[in-house]
């Protein structure tokens, strides 16, 4: 399905309707039925060679294109059709958050690259040659500034993103699988946040990682698990080469895996439906791209306000051996951290309930389903209840440390 | 297998085909558990735990510690807090607050040493005096050998 109203665009048929009446056209896509016969041009030339088609939809499930594709077509036609394809007008702005972590992870990606070409992940040379980066190379400091702050910006588009699915319900059948990779991503997101933090090795980005740690620990079963895979509990230089390279090599596999994920099962069961369905429009694929352009033009405009006007500080190299005053864990741990240290319990406890809230936040749809009590507003007023305690433990958190 | 086969050839076939399916399968699981091992034990992060010839930690001469004064000793990641007493008595005790492991600092005035994440402090028998952590600091004893100070950890 292209299209959640359900009207027959010609190229709603899918790939299994292509698959049927690719019988009785010429097989493969050799030279394409919707041109003039005498042009060859270099797609026509890779096309006789590789289905090019087939890498297009390949490359595709990682952002844009929401319905089949059907592979059996030369690709002009393809991208052709697809530009006039019905999307739903309300597919904009904070409706399209996806796209935003898309562009926002390509950006990481791509400075993290050119920071990896300098940075050397040990003890002795991390802080060294992060601070050669930022002050000595050229341009090193808004590289270093764009990465750090659009790590920012993925975290909160991540989350947010899974707060408008919960908003607009689309964690119900048959959009479980969104729901599970929305809520994967986000926690990867953390993750690579995490992770990349301690690799400046300076006091704060330490400390904060050490009093974050110590959250991770304190979970049963699982702390000890994920201490485990980073390399123990004390932040030495085993824990440094690991979060590096779970930084640039695992977590971004797996991340780009659930944004794979996500687009293979939006493409099944299509775009949403508005959550209070008005007799809104449909534009072009077109349309969509150049909007989301835009979009994507104002965020990079944001993004380069920030790192220049609000770089990031340092603190001076790491020592092990000296805890400054008053550093926090990230902030994304700052409530399971005020419960772990003003929560009267035993600390397994608290540990159990937080596993308990993520695991629940995970399973969403499956007890959402099976219970079924609450209705879609009681639900939502629950959901903002949830995110005003969580806001306030967070400011807890900030003032527990403040001296 | 030990009960009588029903007579049927297609139905022995049948179970023969079962029992064949579930010992490779039995078999495979067992290369996953090897294999889930040797990953483990590879990830398993080599512990900086101290050797026996470490546990025996050299701090110094005695005479070069100030009474009063105390000597952080950067050790792996047990450092911990050599602090004269008096012209003999010398004591040690981790650095690591039992809370948040942060690293505790010495206050000379009231003889404590104190968090500075959370402000715990204890005193200089490990003793917590106030603040937040849940257990009293270790320990090491110490022994002074022809004017040098080891603890043994």
């Amino acid at each position: 399905m292209s299209s959640p109203r359900g009207n027959p665009p010609p190229a709603a048929g899918g790939s299994r309707a292509g698959d049927a009446d690719s019988a009785d056209r010429p097989p493969p896509p050799v030279p394409a039925s919707g041109h003039p016969a005498g042009r060859t041009g270099w797609v026509e030339w890779l096309e006789q060679r590789l289905n090019l088609t087939e890498i297009f939809s390949f490359l595709t499930h990682f952002g844009l294109v929401y319905a089949p594709i059907d592979r059996s077509r030369p690709v002009r036609e393809v991208v052709r059709e697809l530009a006039t394809q019905p999307v739903p007008s309300y597919a904009r702005g904070p409706r399209v958050l996806g796209l935003l972590a898309a562009i926002l992870f390509g950006l990481e990606a791509l400075t993290g690259v050119l920071l990896a070409y300098y940075y050397r992940p040990t003890p002795e040379a991390a802080f060294e040659s992060t601070r050669t980066i930022v002050r000595d190379l050229p341009a090193g400091w808004f590289i270093h500034e764009m990465h750090a702050w659009g790590a920012y910006l993925l975290v909160a588009v991540v989350v947010l993103r899974l707060l408008r699915l919960f908003w607009d319900g689309l964690y119900r059948a048959p959009r479980e699988v969104l729901w599970w990779s929305a809520v994967i991503l986000a926690w990867l997101v953390l993750q690579l946040d995490f992770t990349g933090r301690l690799l400046t090795w300076d006091a704060r980005s330490y400390w904060s990682t050490v009093r974050g740690m110590e959250v991770v620990w304190a979970l049963p079963v699982v702390g000890p698990v994920l201490a485990f895979l980073l390399g123990g509990r004390v932040v030495n230089e085993d824990v440094l080469i690991r979060f590096y390279v779970l930084h640039l090599l695992v977590l971004p596999a797996f991340y780009l895996t659930f944004v794979y994920l996500t687009f293979s099962t939006l493409r099944r069961v299509g775009l949403s439906p508005p959550a209070d369905s008005g007799p809104e429009g449909t534009v072009t694929f077109r349309h969509h791209l150049y909007s989301m352009l835009i979009l994507s033009v104002l965020l990079f405009g944001v993004l380069v306000t920030l790192a220049t006007l609000l770089p990031f500080g340092f603190a001076g190299p790491a020592d092990p051996y000296s805890t400054p005053l008053g550093v926090r864990p990230p902030w994304y741990m700052l409530a399971p951290y005020a419960l772990f240290q003003r929560l009267p319990l035993p600390a397994w406890v608290t540990g159990l309930l937080l596993l308990g809230a993520a695991v629940a936040v995970l399973l969403l749809p499956l007890w959402i389903r099976e219970r079924g009590v609450l209705e879609p507003r009681r639900l939502r007023t629950a959901g903002v209840a949830a995110l005003a305690v969580w806001a306030a433990l967070s400011v807890v958190g900030m003032l527990i440390d403040r001296r | 297998m030990a009960e009588p086969m029903p007579p049927s050839p297609a139905s022995t076939g049948e179970s023969r085909r079962r029992f064949l399916a579930f010992l490779s399968r039995a078999f495979l699981s067992l290369w996953a558990v090897g294999g889930a091992g040797v990953v483990g034990a590879y990830l398993r992060a080599p512990e900086r735990r101290e050797r026996v010839a470490e546990r025996l930690v050299r701090v110094g001469l005695l005479e070069d510690l100030r009474i009063g004064e105390a000597r952080l000793v950067r050790h792996g990641t047990t450092p911990f807090y050599v602090v004269r007493l008096d012209g003999s008595r010398v004591v040690a005790l981790a650095a690591v607050c039992t809370h948040v492991r942060c690293i505790l600092g010495f206050d000379r005035e009231r003889r404590a040493l104190v968090c500075p994440c959370h402000d715990g402090r204890f005193d200089l028998a490990g003793n917590v005096l106030s603040g937040p952590p849940p257990k009293s600091l270790p320990t090491y004893a110490v022994s002074v050998r022809a004017g040098e100070v080891f603890v043994h950890l």
